[in-house]
């Protein structure tokens, strides 16, 4: 568990590199929107940017760099495969609290200043559909983790497999997600899933199943990186 | 007194079938200095890998410090393994010392920031613009300075100039006399580290050739030269490694257990008699080995020439 720890903190030697990345990415893309509907002036619905994804996109990104650059340095460096998986686990999991945090707060200055002044939505999520604080919170983190988790079971198929491990794996989704559509289509069952997705609560949709796969992911990407090699 | 790795049976093939590793065995004492040579493709690299688990064995048993590496904090933590193929991540030189020294529990950062100027490493340029030259001292920093009970260096010096070699070479023999460890030292460059070497473990095309005390070996290989029969006589005393003929004159590299009495027996032939270098006692003894017809031509027409 120690070197665990230790592969956490490693993380943050470069820490510039690990924040400034994220952070500066979703600024830029903040003022660009304040700086546009700012000078269209009134617009009717009011504005929703969806310049928050950028904050996610960069994660889903830099779970992959994990992978790919910092599993060979760490492993070569000798530390345990197991060690290096918790030291990730753990570091996602501090970086996914404290960035869910910031955003919690930027989303609730947006509501207190009307949209910074401008009725703009950015920092608020999608769905005005919840409304639970608790679940607020966890609308905001839980999908850091999945998307972290996704990047590097993504990486980790590379890495073992290689191209074909990828194209294989590629292949599959395609399969899987065209079949299921062709099938969708042909017994009628597109409005059934419309619905289905209607009456969901915004806490399941933003919370409850992606924490759902990210598990398996999870799981998933502890077996691989078992036997990958780096 | 345990030994510090133990190799029996190990064998690697990978997909494709290529052997890299045949039915090694061998066990390395603790505070020596080894010299794991070969040529290239001949198993040093997977080698290394598979004994800090960095690669799987196909069949046979591994013990560093009486344990598997495998998952084994234990044994990793003491571990460091310098190869001339490491990536890092792009961040910049002191945050990759930074990271080793996090890992490393023997870290001397001090000794670290001496060698960063012993080799005059930028310490805040990124990674990805260091040349490939500063790019293996960064590697041989992290190597010395994480004074890890078993530290392997994989052909570590990849674009360093003779100077910058010599400076590793220097600091390792002066580090290593102050704080004894088990180094396994992979190179080509046999004759630059034939001094620093206490023994010699020789593989060519995954197979163990050789596994000898480097002092002892240096009085086993026989380099003699002079008439033909002479040469002929003499070296019915040992193996034949390796001959030149040029006209009624030979010259031949010996493999024996040799002593003063065979000495005088060489000069009573009226042969020249030198103890063939590290070196050529490595290029001899793989060549003779693997019956390598087109090499053992080349080195001919060399030494004809000379």
């Amino acid at each position: 568990m120690n070197r665990a720890l230790t592969v956490a903190r490693l993380q943050f030697v470069a820490w510039p590199f690990v924040v400034g990345w994220p952070w500066g990415i979703l600024a830029l893309s903040f003022f660009i929107n304040l700086a546009l509907f700012a000078s269209i002036g009134d617009i009717d619905p009011a504005p929703v940017t969806g310049g928050l994804a950028s904050i996610y996109i960069v994660m889903l990104v830099a779970s992959t760099q994990t992978i790919m650059q910092d599993f060979p340095f760490t492993i070569g460096l000798g530390v345990s495969r197991r060690s290096f998986y918790l030291g990730n686990l753990l570091q996602f999991t501090t970086q996914a609290i404290g960035y869910a945090a910031v955003l919690y707060l930027l989303a609730v200055v947006e509501e207190a200043t009307g949209g910074w002044g401008i009725d703009l939505t950015f920092f608020g999520l999608p769905f005005l559909l919840v409304d639970n604080p608790v679940l607020r919170y966890l609308a905001f983190a839980i999908p850091f983790l999945l998307l972290g988790f996704l990047g590097i079971a993504i990486a980790l198929v590379f890495k073992r497999w290689g191209v074909n491990g990828i194209l294989t794996l590629t292949t599959a989704t395609i399969v899987g997600f065209g079949g299921l559509g062709v099938l969708a289509t042909w017994r009628g069952w597109w409005p059934a899933i419309g619905g289905w997705f209607a009456d969901q609560p915004g806490g399941a949709l933003l919370v409850g199943y992606p924490a759902l796969l990210a598990l398996p992911l999870a799981a998933a990407s502890y077996l691989i990186i078992r036997r990958a090699t780096p | 007194m345990s030994p510090v790795i133990s190799v029996t049976d190990l064998t690697k093939r990978y997909r494709g079938g290529v052997t890299a590793l045949d039915r090694v065995s061998f066990s390395l004492t603790e505070n020596r200095i080894y010299g794991l040579l070969g040529r290239n493709g001949a198993g040093k690299t997977t080698l290394m890998q598979i004994l800090t688990a960095q690669n799987f064995a196909t069949s046979g048993e591994v013990r560093v410090f009486g344990e598997h590496p495998y998952e084994n904090e234990r044994v990793l933590a003491r571990t460091s393994f310098i190869k001339e193929s490491q990536t890092y991540p792009p961040v910049r030189v002191h945050h990759v010392l930074r990271a080793a020294s996090l890992i490393h529990p023997g870290w001397d950062e001090e000794f670290a920031q001496q060698l960063v100027d012993d080799f005059r490493l930028p310490s805040r340029r990124n990674v990805r613009k260091l040349s490939r030259g500063m790019l293996s001292a960064l590697g041989i920093i992290i190597g010395l300075a994480s004074r890890a009970p078993l530290t392997f260096f994989d052909e570590p010096y990849l674009g360093l100039d003779a100077v910058a070699r010599q400076i590793f070479y220097d600091r390792l023999l002066a580090d290593y006399t102050e704080h004894p460890r088990t180094i396994v030292l992979s190179t080509h460059l046999i004759d630059e580290v034939s001094e620093l070497i206490e023994h010699v473990l020789l593989i060519d095309a995954g197979r163990l050739l050789l596994d000898a005390d480097a002092e002892t070996l240096r009085g086993q290989v026989l380099t003699v030269s002079g008439p033909v029969a002479s040469v002929d006589e003499f070296a019915r005393t040992g193996t034949e490694l390796h001959r030149v003929r040029l006209g009624g004159t030979a010259r031949a590299t010996v493999r024996g257990d040799f002593g003063p009495a065979d000495h005088d027996r060489a000069r009573t032939l009226g042969l020249a008699l030198e103890a063939s270098s590290l070196q050529d006692t490595v290029v001899r003894l793989t060549t003779a080995t693997n019956g390598a017809a087109p090499a053992i031509t080349g080195a001919t027409s060399k030494e004809a020439h000379r």
